[in-house]
């Protein structure tokens, strides 16, 4: 063609245009086969804590978001009612926790016309994990932590990986800082290799449980701070507070 | 193995000494410096120990990683002024997304009237600093005045270029001398800028944001600390890989000696944080909460030494 006169075949040309509106084509060499790299996952951070009771579920978040070392939010919530009585608290990409908790919701609001009732936690349990294993091969990624009351009102607390694979537990944290919440909770609240008496766990311990994970997370993790916002599920409602954590 | 650098003649002093050359204790590094004698030896780096921590790494269980060397993230910066000058530092080392060290010490002693901050591999920034620092004073000895800013800025650019930047140090360089007040700012490559304002360090761009704003020439003290505070803050609070306290030296041209305010500001004492809610009572075992499952007592049949 006109454009590659005098021009030797391992030239590439793009047409790049100029801020003054006028446009031209520059030429380069190419060094043959070029990859390009489909990179869709970001990590913004944060870390989920979830504990059971008797009567009561204990859901806490942190609310900042970052990716790489920049803070691109100190005030989303990780937090998300998906049922009547369940919270599901996912951390790891926010596009995919949010378009899973999007599909999750319409498809109990579907649900609830078809049936004229709530789905209860276990259904939405398995729910979920049906959602993540539909992706498989190009999964959410996500580190979901599904909490509320069972049929039996006591406090049910779901773990899951990124691919659905579920199981019910006593407690649970998951994100950036599970590593430094696990080990603190597995010796204050299950009491652990230790062999003193354990007090009965109402809902005011779990609170002061979670602050006190939160606070020790925040010191080691980077991408935990801001503040937590911890969830109390009870068969009466949800109560929520928002507790301010170390901003650096 | 090759030896891509050549040694500059003498330079015995600049070379990295392990007793038991090349191999030593390298496990967490990825290459290691020849010594003077050895097979091979020409200086520079030697590259045979990345194969083996390649091999090592694929045969590690799925998941587990080598450890990385500590970096300190940072935010480190320093401005000129009417009367010297003024170096700031956060106090976070991270090693990935963990914090290793909440208060760690950037800023580093060189000589008496020059002070040198660190970002980049913590162990780089030390013990590059801690050479250059002896070195100063030997020349001090040697020739029987002040080391000259531009002195230290040259022997640490001479070394961190030789290196051509695996000596991960990237340094803000502040002090005073007969020629007046000079700050630098040296990256690990072995380049340098001198300037009146620098900042380095993951959280430099927020720091040079309000150095940006607030810069004139010519401050006096007070808001030359203010303005270095700042600037620190800025890195502590919106750069994940800075955080914690903020440390501050001032060196003035009318003494020539450094002031050093360590913890200049702490606004992140979780001390306060922990105030604000009641600490679950099981985080203190109660004694005999940790079962014994065995005792054994052995008595050492001690006798004071008579000397």
């Amino acid at each position: 063609s006109r454009a590659r006169r005098g021009r030797s075949r391992k030239e590439m040309s793009t047409i790049v245009r100029r801020c003054d509106g006028g446009a031209e084509r520059v030429w380069q060499a190419s060094g043959g086969p070029t990859e390009h790299k489909f990179d869709p996952y970001d990590f913004n951070g944060g870390t989920t804590l979830a504990i059971s009771g008797e009567d009561f579920v204990m859901v806490a978040a942190d609310t900042r978001m970052s990716s790489g070392y920049s803070i691109l939010s100190r005030k989303v919530s990780k937090l998300h009612k998906v049922g009547e009585r369940t919270m599901l608290a996912a951390a790891g990409c926010q596009t995919d926790v949010v378009a899973l908790v999007n599909t999750l919701q319409t498809r109990h609001r579907m649900y609830v016309h078809q049936t004229g009732k709530g789905m209860t936690t276990t259904a939405l349990a398995q729910m979920l994990s049906n959602t993540l294993y539909y992706k498989r091969f190009f999964p959410y990624y996500a580190f979901n932590v599904l909490a509320g009351l069972d049929a039996d009102g006591k406090g049910a607390v779901y773990s899951y990986d990124a691919i659905g694979s579920f199981q019910r537990v006593p407690f649970s944290a998951s994100g950036s800082g599970q590593s430094y919440v696990i080990p603190l909770l597995d010796n204050i609240l299950c009491h652990k290799n230790r062999q003193d008496p354990q007090p009965p766990l109402t809902p005011q311990l779990a609170v002061e449980f979670a602050k006190e994970a939160f606070v020790s997370a925040g010191e080691r993790d980077i991408h935990t701070g801001d503040a937590v916002e911890i969830a109390v599920v009870t068969k009466d409602g949800i109560t929520t507070e928002t507790f301010q954590l170390k901003q650096d | 193995g090759e030896q891509p650098f050549s040694e500059p003649p003498g330079d015995d002093r600049s070379r990295a000494r392990s007793p038991s050359g090349s191999s030593s204790g390298a496990w967490r590094g990825m290459a290691t410096v020849a010594g003077p004698g050895e097979e091979g030896s020409g200086g520079g780096f030697s590259f045979e120990l990345c194969a083996r921590n390649a091999k090592l790494a694929a045969t590690l269980p799925q998941g587990s990683r080598l450890p990385a060397a500590m970096k300190t993230g940072t935010t480190i910066c320093g401005v000129v002024y009417k009367d010297g000058v003024v170096l700031g530092a956060d106090t976070r080392a991270t090693g990935g997304s963990e914090v290793a060290d909440k208060n760690c010490a950037k800023i580093h002693y060189l000589a008496p009237n020059i002070y040198c901050c660190g970002a980049g591999t913590a162990a780089d920034t030390e013990q590059t600093t801690a050479l250059i620092s002896s070195q100063l004073e030997l020349l001090r000895l040697s020739t029987g005045t002040q080391s000259r800013v531009v002195a230290a800025v040259t022997l640490l650019k001479r070394m961190l270029f030789r290196y051509q930047g695996h000596v991960s140090a990237a340094l803000v360089l502040g002090g005073v001398d007969v020629a007046g007040a000079h700050l630098y700012q040296i990256y690990p490559q072995g380049s340098t800028g001198k300037l009146p304002y620098v900042t380095m360090g993951s959280g430099s761009l927020a720091a040079m944001s309000v150095f940006e704003t607030g810069y004139r020439d010519d401050m006096d003290e007070a808001d030359a600390v203010d303005l270095v505070k700042d600037a620190i803050f800025g890195g502590i609070f919106n750069d994940l890989g800075s955080g914690s306290n903020c440390d501050i030296t001032i060196i003035r041209s009318a003494t020539g000696l450094a002031e050093e305010r360590r913890n200049f500001r702490t606004p992140n004492d979780v001390g306060q944080l922990r105030a604000l809610y009641a600490r679950p009572a099981s985080l203190v075992p109660p004694p005999g909460a940790t079962a014994i499952l065995e005792t054994q007592v052995e008595i050492f049949d001690a006798q004071p030494m008579d000397l």
